[in-house]
């Protein structure tokens, strides 16, 4: 059976992962639409999502410091603003997981709208729908199974972010301490094995279980769609 | 609601120089071989794609400022796009949604005229290729455009679907009372269809008027295959098991004589006067005959024309077989 702090860690970790893809969703969506048309600044706007996956993940985390930090411009903003703090809290670590797991967002749900059929936004235009209307009742629902798979998939991974969390929003137990941070942690402790070892078929479960249930979703949906 | 143009558009080496008017009351052919433009013009008339220079007026009002979906303008296309996450019925619902309110049609109702009532809760991924047009045209018609353009919506079916579909568009055209442009490339559709033709040569509209003298233009038979070259006629004129308003007599399927024939098993014989006879090439005359139903071109030998005796103003006798029509 589970102890009471592995309970707690599967908990943070559950909590963070979710926030943060469920936060990371709109603006995911949004940009993968753009991504899946044809704009000039496409090749920077694509460079700069991908970019937490190209950089360190510590440096992600030190670089999230650097801006939401108590002296950092957006930080220092939203301190003195909303009251809100966010380095070394549980929010912070939903804001390190959220970019960390944005591109993978984004490369899902891209793949989703450019597979869908664009032949099928001009039947809708001269059926009288607007632009906007064609992306909420054409593009969105054709690119569902891709973007449920990859909510899936950014879920399953946002529970295993490690340098980005651990820099940003430190490793507390009870509030930013995740899955990987508490292995980390108790690996560190002498005679921690067996307890890390625990922690890690668990993620390891977890990680799996995840994977294999987006791809399920993402098959039933496309079989529906198909017919 | 009467559907002009005057537009030019480059494209690379191709260039498309449309003017054209269609009147509102009837049935309008784009007519052309591929590569003329035809859904390079459609696209452009429907707000899809720029032109270079030119305006597009649909009964008096200029569209070219506005985007697609709000040009009132509908457009079948040749594979039928039905939302595959959607069912027959929300397909329909779809256009019936954005239709404007005193317009919109009763859905069963169109869907009991198209033939897709048993089918309105399947959904659209599994029903017939037959099945697919007809619900894109319903959902056309429920969008109440006013006007439809129909981009070969024939394409896909053969033989004796095809003559039916033909024959749903000529009742839907009369019972929903929508002025439309159909696109095709196949002389015996645009014989069937058309009130009025608007030739497309090259991206240049070659000859355009009420279906019956237009198609007798020159530059019109000259796009025609050889096989193809002939003379449109009233289907009320002919015995014949064929829907439509017109029929495409083929040169090659008249036979005359030089007196009036009797108990002949061909079931159409026309009595009229020669015209002219054009000297096709050494093998082949090309005899034009007025007759009371209309002009018929018969494609015959020069022997024959000399042991006839056939020469402008003689009295001939054409005959199409039924099997021909």
């Amino acid at each position: 059976m589970l102890t009471a702090v592995e309970i707690q860690v599967l908990s943070t970790s559950f909590t963070v992962a979710f926030w943060a893809v469920l936060l990371s969703l709109p603006p995911a969506i949004a940009v993968a639409f753009l991504l899946s048309r044809r704009f000039s600044g496409k090749l920077a706007l694509d460079g700069l999502v991908h970019l937490p996956v190209i950089l360190p993940p510590v440096l992600t985390g030190f670089l999230l410091l650097l801006l939401f930090g108590r002296r950092g411009p957006i930080g220092a903003f939203l301190e003195q603003s909303f009251g809100v703090y966010l380095a070394f809290t549980r929010q912070g670590a939903i804001l390190a997981t959220a970019v960390m797991t944005f591109p993978l967002l984004v490369r899902a749900i891209r793949i989703a709208f450019e597979a869908a059929d664009a032949r099928l936004f001009a039947a809708a235009a001269v059926l009288r729908a607007s632009p906007m209307d064609r992306f909420l009742t054409i593009a969105l629902p054709l690119a569902a199974p891709g973007i449920l798979a990859g909510a899936v998939t950014a879920f399953a991974a946002g529970m295993g972010e490690f340098g980005a969390v651990i820099t940003f929003a430190a490793n507390i137990p009870g509030q930013t301490q995740t899955l990987p941070l508490a292995i980390y942690s108790v690996m560190q402790q002498p005679g921690g094995e067996a307890q890390a070892l625990r922690l890690a078929v668990m993620s390891f479960t977890l990680a799996m279980a995840g994977l294999v249930g987006a791809e399920l979703l993402q098959r039933r949906m496309l079989r529906r769609l198909k017919g | 609601m009467t559907l002009s143009a005057d537009l030019q558009l480059e494209l690379g080496s191709f260039r498309l120089a449309a003017k054209f008017s269609a009147p509102g009351d009837g049935i309008a052919v784009l007519f052309g071989p591929s590569g003329s433009g035809k859904s390079t013009l459609l696209s452009v008339l429907a707000g899809f794609r720029r032109a270079d220079s030119g305006t597009i007026r649909l009964g008096g009002q200029s569209l070219d400022a506005l985007p697609p979906h709000r040009r009132g303008l509908g457009l079948v296309f040749q594979d039928a796009r039905l939302f595959p996450h959607l069912s027959v019925r929300q397909n329909i619902a779809y256009a019936w949604k954005r239709a404007p309110e005193q317009k919109r049609p009763d859905i069963e109702a169109v869907a009991r005229f198209f033939d897709i009532a048993a089918q309105l809760d399947r959904p659209v991924t599994n029903l017939s290729g037959g099945e697919k047009s007809r619900v894109a045209l319903a959902r056309a018609v429920v969008a109440a455009p006013d006007y439809l353009l129909l981009d070969e919506p024939f394409a896909a079916l053969d033989g004796a679907r095809r003559r039916a579909f033909i024959q749903v568009l000529l009742d839907m055209h009369r019972n929903y009372r929508l002025p439309m442009m159909v696109v095709t490339h196949d002389i015996d559709d645009a014989a069937a269809l058309a009130t009025h033709l608007v030739v497309l040569k090259c991206g240049q509209v070659a000859a355009q008027g009420a279906f019956l003298e237009a198609s007798r233009v020159q530059e019109f038979q000259a796009m025609l295959d050889s096989s193809d070259i002939g003379t449109a006629m009233p289907a009320a004129a002919l015995r014949s098991s064929h829907h439509g308003r017109s029929l495409w007599l083929r040169a090659d399927h008249v036979l005359l004589a030089a007196e009036e024939p009797r108990a002949v098993s061909a079931r159409n014989v026309l009595a009229g006067m020669v015209r002219t006879i054009i000297a096709e090439s050494e093998q082949s005359r090309l005899v034009e005959l007025d007759t009371p139903a209309g002009a018929v071109l018969a494609r015959v030998t020069p022997d024959a024309v000399r042991e006839l005796g056939l020469a402008a103003g003689n009295k001939a006798w054409a005959l199409v077989k039924a099997h021909a029509l």
